[in-house]
């Protein structure tokens, strides 16, 4: 292991993986006395939230290297999924490329795989009617995933998706076709065929039922299809809480997906939106701050630096009309969770797999006061609110993981996000997973960063996605060098005998942890 | 047998008497507690250190399997005893004695005797050939088919080897021939009968040389030794064959003067080859650890095995959960080595009566478990599946176990009461094995791997990742046909992309027969043809191998930097390439990478010094080629017996192929390359050169034979595609191969009239065009097959089926170049249909008609044809159907 030490502040340059979580535990200096490290060793293998407060002390430090203490969690090795292609099943419900996933499943057993991810969608369960289901080609799946010895994490996903073209089932858009406003529809009033809005939830909009119990319909349809595969095969349910199968609003264009990095739009233009933020800006007194969203935000891509909302000066997002509807813009977000967990809860809580959901990785204009990507898909997160602490407060609620995209990422923006999501996290005793947001290419060190991450302490990670890329020439060993170096690192710190972990860097990161109380003090 | 591991059952049963369980199925198990007198010593811990052991330490319990019968004894304190299934190569070695001699007292009479001098029943599978060429079978006059044969078809027969007398093992065959015959050598291959294993000589036919013709004189003239297994024992066969002694070198050559015709007289000849016949044998292995009655804190390990002859016991324990090896403290057992460190190697006793072996020694108690394999001689190795043999040691019984004076056969007792005490327990033990195989597994993800394991591992995965890759790519290919196709068409950027596999509308034309050679001066005259293979559409010609060579048609190379040979000289070279290029046809080069012929002797005679630029000498020659005593390492394929057989394992060779190649795409300008021989190394090669030399269009000739049964060819020739997919596997898709496979099969269905041959059992063509159409390029005849050689002739008259079948489908067409001439307005008509519709390598077939009589099928839609007598229209319907070429038995129509 590396350290340098360079003033006051302690830069961990470079952590050679393999040993750092055992030197976590083995530095009898690292500001506690030596009872309580011997509690905090034993408490960490059993599980990590009772360490909050321990933690919580430690990890006041903001900026080098945020998550360095959460490596003492790291005792079980992180569990590594690949996700299944999004064509994986067809529109017409036939297992694509099956032959090339079967050989992709078994060479990532042979690799050391945990499980891969599994996206289910919506419309290929559901084409025709909300009373019929056709799980087959998904059941296909999960029998290649059983035969090829791999656990499963499903992501039912109740959104569309533009790659593969996938859009909301058929009967959904022509209910859409009648009354357009079911679906979200931004200002300028063109519509998200891929998204419901959240305010029809529990209007009776779809042949006569709601939404939510369309949702809890297809829930229970999954769960006694797959009756068999929990806890053996399927060990994880993901639930899409919003678009692109995260818990947001779909704030960027109609025609494109989350690849978009500008800030995008609000999304409460369908008449059931407005007609609940009229109802709040009444009962907030101020019945003409419902007439619409902020008047002044910018287009989709347009730099909020030339919007009047969101500008990190005296934006209007920093007034009390724009308090209102940010509060409120993101508690229809919270809401709308809230009844998805809710179900998803109760129909797979006594289930013995995980519940789990998605909250995207916002960083793109996070170094403004404003973040207002964050503000348009939902989150009220800004340079004086945490944004974060009521979801995870939810996720805490019903006991479901988060996954958090975007371990990948490069860069001081989504570092500073993502501590501070698992920050609220660790606060609210949620666990995390990761997922990286792209596949990594030739010459970047996003490997590095996803490992970094990964030792960071996290549950589970999946890496997106199996595909002919995936397996390219080009793609492919590095991934498998990925795999492959952390295995090494995890068996290095197993064959490490107990109290002698890494000799001479015991002392730097002995010193490490004194600099950091004087810096907490 | 998977490994038992020892799972504290005991403690589940600690008020049963003995509680000993086992199952019918494997693994077995004796477990076996007293709970009669608790030895508070045992609980004590484990202290290390020896005493004295008695005599009776080192008697094993069991004497064998069949002895356990002693009284049932309360008494002994075993902890545990596992019998594991030991599964190893029996072999056996013969002799196979092929003899060739003049009949007593005829002098015009020869007698052929093939021998064989172990147990079986053995067939011997012949046929001749008459002329030099090897590959060739043919049915022999009627007159030398010794009596009790089958005829099989037209090439083969098939004659029992009668025992030379009753009781005895050795049986024979004889074969008279007629000192006049035309025949030039006979083949044959062995076949046992009983269990149907076939014996080649080393992957080839074994051939007889009436008049010790040509090239495989060499090969004959060597000790040759045989694997009989050679589906999964390769690699040991590979091992094992020695170069045994048996009889001297040839047999002195005998003149038949008599004979006065313009042949070459025949020559006696007499060989004997070694063959190691390998069959299963299961034997079992019995482990019993028990506590020492001397020590308390030892235990004590009794092994017996029922497998004969030496049998050394390649041991180590572990002493935590990791099970790494270690060594044990001493002392060690009688007969041990200490081998590195890391095993020790312990030679076990004989039993009496050869019933077998045993030992027993003690180990400490801290020891946790045994590992072990067996080691039966310098090269047999037994292990259990793959994996170590493991054997836990539990003491965790210690609380309640008691002192108890050992006396033999304890075992057996246990077996007994296990019949009645087994049923309620199988359930745990089951829980147990399935606990155990997930441990198995797991730790198998975590580290216990030895490199080598990993490595095959790796292997594996990258061979699968391979797969997987091709397969989504095609895949995602297939979802949109018509737009790739659009796309490749009008994008010149993603041709660049396909390295390797041209734009997918490529048409062939090879340009060269067997003859080709005698003019001199054929580039001159190929040149002159250009603008007429242009005009008829091909894109890409293939020029003969351009480097000096021993043999004029230029297949074995010598110096490859001299591009000087039969065909003209290096400035006649570039001048046609840019004469193809100057009509817009694309030029490949006939590389020999295989091989290359030697220019002078090594100090012991052989011919392994190579001359020119690369100046190669023995190390640049696998070492598995005899004759050329290369030192290199062993072929990655099989070996071209007539010249030295090029190691590309080695780094220079490689570079100096990558750098010749680079030079040839430079200096005189091919677009890319033909592949000799690729059968002869590993695929992974030709895709380090294909990438360093960046080809426009690769192909590879990778020809082996189809499957065939009782001399008629098999339906299913899977197999055989397979091995062809397998090696452009390995070449990672930079290269296509020739379809073989589908040549073979246009054979069958034309000579035989079986057109229902053209539909796999998917519907799908047959061939390698069926699974990989982008990387076959489909033919139907080359300069070996037919030509002047005729190795593999084309069905004569059925020529235009053939063209009119692959000109028509999927896959990237080659056209033989006599055929252009032959068929020019025919082929004319189907290439430029071709072009027209713009089918291309990806092309979709749908077969409407695979009969007897009939093959019919729609390509993309826009192609119907039909092959064969039999009736096919296209349905009037939505398309407009309008014939576009037609010749016998043959049509095609185009839809308008």
């Amino acid at each position: 292991m590396e350290v340098s030490l360079s003033g006051p502040k302690v830069i961990v340059t470079k952590l050679k993986d393999s040993k750092v979580k055992r030197l976590g535990f083995s530095a009898p200096g690292f500001g506690y006395s030596g009872s309580n490290f011997v509690d905090l060793r034993r408490k960490c293998r059993v599980n990590w939230v009772g360490l909050k407060a321990i933690r919580a002390q430690v990890a006041v430090e903001k900026n080098n290297a945020p998550f360095r203490k959460e490596k003492v969690q790291s005792q079980t090795p992180v569990e590594l999924l690949v996700g299944l292609p999004l064509d994986t099943v067809s529109k017409s419900n036939t297992i694509n490329h099956e032959k090339a996933i079967s050989a992709g499943l078994r060479a990532l057993k042979l690799l050391g795989a945990y499980g891969v991810e599994l996206p289910v969608f919506w419309a290929v369960v559901q084409p025709n009617s909300p009373h019929e289901f056709d799980w087959s080609a998904y059941l296909a799946v999960a029998d290649m995933a059983r035969c090829a010895g791999l656990r499963l994490r499903v992501s039912l996903n109740l959104n569309g998706c533009h790659r593969p073209n996938v859009m909301l089932p058929g009967w959904v858009l022509q209910a859409a076709e009648t009354d357009p406003d079911i679906l979200f529809k931004d200002k300028s009033g063109a519509l998200h065929k891929d998204c419901l809005s959240f305010a029809v939830d529990e209007l009776p909009v779809l042949q006569g039922r709601k939404p939510v119990d369309v949702f809890e319909s297809l829930f229970r349809s999954f769960s006694s299809t797959f009756k068999d595969y929990f806890g053996s095969t399927i060990t994880e349910i993901t639930v899409s809480l919003g678009a692109n199968g995260e818990l947001r609003y779909p704030s960027f264009p109609p025609t494109t997906d989350s690849e978009f990095t500008s800030v995008g739009e609000f999304q409460c233009y369908d008449k059931y939106t407005l007609s609940q933020l009229k109802q709040a800006a009444e009962s907030a007194g101020n019945p003409l701050w419902g007439l619409g969203g902020p008047h002044d935000a910018s287009k989709y891509d347009e730099s909020p630096n030339n919007s009047n909302f969101f500008k990190d000066h005296g934006g209007s997002w920093n007034t009390p009309y724009g308090n209102f509807f940010l509060s409120w813009y993101s508690q229809q977000l919270l809401h709308h969770g809230d009844r998805l967990l809710s179900i998803a809860s109760n129909v797979f809580g006594d289930l013995p797999v995980q519940l789990s959901a998605k909250v995207p990785l916002l960083h793109h204009w996070h170094e403004m006061s404003s973040r207002p990507a964050e503000l348009t898909a939902g989150f009220y997160n800004s340079a004086e609110r945490d944004g974060y602490d009521a979801v995870t407060e939810m996720f805490a609620k019903y006991n479901c993981m988060m996954i958090i995209p975007g371990m990948d990422e490069l860069g001081s923006n989504p570092e500073s996000l993502l501590h501070q999501i698992k920050q609220a996290c660790e606060k609210h005793g949620v666990q995390v997973s990761g997922e990286n947001s792209a596949l990594v290419k030739q010459g970047t060190d996003n490997f590095g960063k996803i490992k970094e991450n990964v030792q960071a302490g996290l549950k589970t990670f999946t890496y997106q996605r199996m595909g002919a890329d995936f397996f390219s020439p080009e793609h492919w060993p590095l991934f498998r060098e990925f795999v492959r170096g952390m295995e090494r690192s995890q068996l290095d710190a197993d064959d490490l005998p107990e109290g002698n972990g890494g000799g001479v860097s015991l002392s730097a990161d002995s010193e490490a942890g004194n600099n950091r109380e004087m810096q907490a003090a | 047998m998977s490994i038992v591991r020892w799972k504290p059952l005991i403690h589940q049963l600690p008020l049963v008497r003995n509680p000993s369980l086992s199952l019918r199925e494997q693994p077995k198990r004796y477990i076996r507690c007293c709970p009669k007198n608790p030895s508070p010593s045992s609980s004590a811990g484990f202290v290390l250190g020896s005493k004295p052991d008695s005599g009776r330490n080192l008697r094993p319990i069991v004497e064998a399997k069949a002895a356990q019968s002693p009284p049932l004894s309360q008494e002994t304190d075993l902890i545990s005893s596992e019998q594991f299934t030991v599964n190893r190569i029996k072999k056996t070695y013969g002799k196979v004695s092929v003899k060739l001699e003049r009949r007593c007292g005829y002098e015009a009479r020869w007698m052929l005797e093939v021998s064989c001098d172990l147990v079986g029943k053995w067939i011997l599978h012949w046929g001749v050939s008459y002329c030099d060429n090897q590959a060739e079978w043919d049915q022999p006059p009627p007159e030398m088919i010794p009596p009790g044969s089958t005829v099989i078809k037209d090439y083969a027969i098939e004659s029992p080897l009668n025992a030379r007398s009753e009781g005895q093992s050795e049986s024979a065959v004889q074969i008279e021939i007629d000192g006049d015959t035309p025949i030039g050598a006979i083949n044959f291959v062995l076949k046992e009968e009983e269990t149907g294993r076939w014996y080649h000589n080393k992957g080839r036919d074994f051939r007889v040389p009436l008049r010790g013709s040509s090239e495989d004189e060499i090969t004959l003239s060597m000790k040759q030794s045989v694997s009989i297994w050679p589906e999964a024992f390769d690699q040991i066969s590979n091992m094992l064959r020695k170069h045994e002694e048996s009889d001297p070198a040839p047999a002195p050559i005998l003149e038949d003067n008599s004979d006065t015709s313009s042949k070459k007289p025949i020559i006696a000849f007499h060989e004997d080859y070694t063959v190691i016949k390998e069959e299963p044998v299961q034997n079992s292995m019995t482990v019993t650890v028990r506590k020492s009655d001397k020590s308390s804190d030892k235990n004590i390990v009794d092994v017996d095995t029922d497998i004969p002859g030496h049998v050394v016991l390649h041991w180590g324990v572990y002493m935590n959960e990791s099970k790494n090896w270690h060594v044990p403290p001493p002392p060690y057992p009688p007969a041990t080595k200490v081998l590195r460190k890391s095993a020790l190697q312990t030679l076990l006793e004989k039993k009496s009566l050869g019933l077998g072996n045993r030992g027993s020694f003690a180990l400490n108690k801290e020891v946790k478990g045994l590992v072990f394999v067996l080691k039966l001689d310098e090269y047999t190795w037994v292990n259990n599946m793959g994996k170590d043999f493991v054997v836990p040691i539990e003491n965790s019984t210690s609380g309640n176990e008691e002192k108890i004076e050992e006396k033999p056969g304890t075992v057996s007792s246990t077996d007994k009461s296990v019949d009645t005490n087994a049923a309620p327990y199988t359930e745990n033990l089951i829980s147990g094995i399935r606990n155990l195989v997930d441990d198995i597994s797991s730790h198998k993800n975590k580290a216990q791997k030895t490199n080598e394991e990993q490595d095959n591992i790796l292997h594996e995965i990258e061979k699968l990742v391979v797969e997987a890759y091709r397969i989504f790519k095609n895949s995602s290919v297939v979802e949109k046909p018509d737009k790739s196709v659009d796309d490749t068409s009008k994008t010149p950027t993603q041709l660049v992309v396909s390295s390797g596999t041209g734009n997918g509308h490529e048409i062939l034309c090879q340009g060269f027969n067997w003859e080709s050679h005698k003019s001199g001066r054929w580039y001159h005259e190929l040149g002159e043809k250009a603008k007429l293979l242009a005009e008829l559409g091909f894109s890409i010609v293939w020029l003969p191998p351009p480097t000096e060579s021993v043999s004029p048609e230029g297949y074995m190379p010598t110096d490859l930097y001299n591009l000087n040979s039969k065909y003209g000289n290096i400035e006649e070279l570039k001048d046609i390439v840019h004469k193809f290029r100057e009509v817009g046809i694309k030029v490949l080069g006939d590389v020999v990478l295989n091989h290359r012929c030697a220019t002078s002797c090594s100090e012991n005679g052989i011919w392994n010094i190579f001359g020119g630029r690369l100046n190669w000498d023995a190390r640049a020659i696998v070492a598995d080629d005899p004759h050329f005593q290369g030192k290199g390492n062993k072929s990655s394929g099989d070996n071209f017996h007539a010249a030295p057989n090029i190691d590309h394992s080695q780094e220079f060779v490689r570079t100096d192929i990558k750098e010749w190649l680079c030079y040839l795409r430079k200096e005189v300008g091919y677009d890319g390359w033909r592949l000799d021989f690729v059968r002869g190394f590993w695929g992974g090669y030709v895709k380090d050169y294909l990438e360093a030399s960046q080809p426009y269009f690769a192909v590879g000739e990778y020809w082996d034979s189809l499957s065939y049964t009782y001399g008629e060819m098999d339906y299913n020739q899977n197999a055989h595609r397979q091995r062809i997919i397998d090696w452009i596997n390995a070449t990672n898709g930079t290269a296509g191969a020739f379809d073989v496979t589908t040549k073979g099969i246009l054979h069958s269905v034309l000579e035989r009239c079986e057109y229902w041959r053209l539909s796999d059992e998917k519907a799908k063509p047959p061939g390698v065009l069926g699974w990989w159409p982008s990387r076959a390029v489909t033919f139907i005849e080359n300069h070996d097959t037919g030509s002047t050689q005729g190795h593999w002739r084309f069905p004569a008259g059925k020529e235009m089926q053939g063209y009119a079948y692959i000109l028509t489908h999927p896959g990237t067409p080659s056209v033989f170049f006599d055929h252009v001439f032959c068929f020019q307005e025919e082929i004319r008509r189907l290439i430029s249909l071709r072009l027209r519709k713009k089918i291309h390598c990806r092309s979709t077939v749908k077969i409407l008609k695979a009969e007897k009589d009939v093959y019919a099928a729609e390509i993309d839609g826009k192609v119907a044809m039909k092959i064969g007598p039999g009736f096919y229209e296209p349905e009037r319907g939505p398309k407009n159907w309008t014939v576009a070429a037609e010749g016998a038995d043959y049509k095609v129509w185009e839809a308008s």
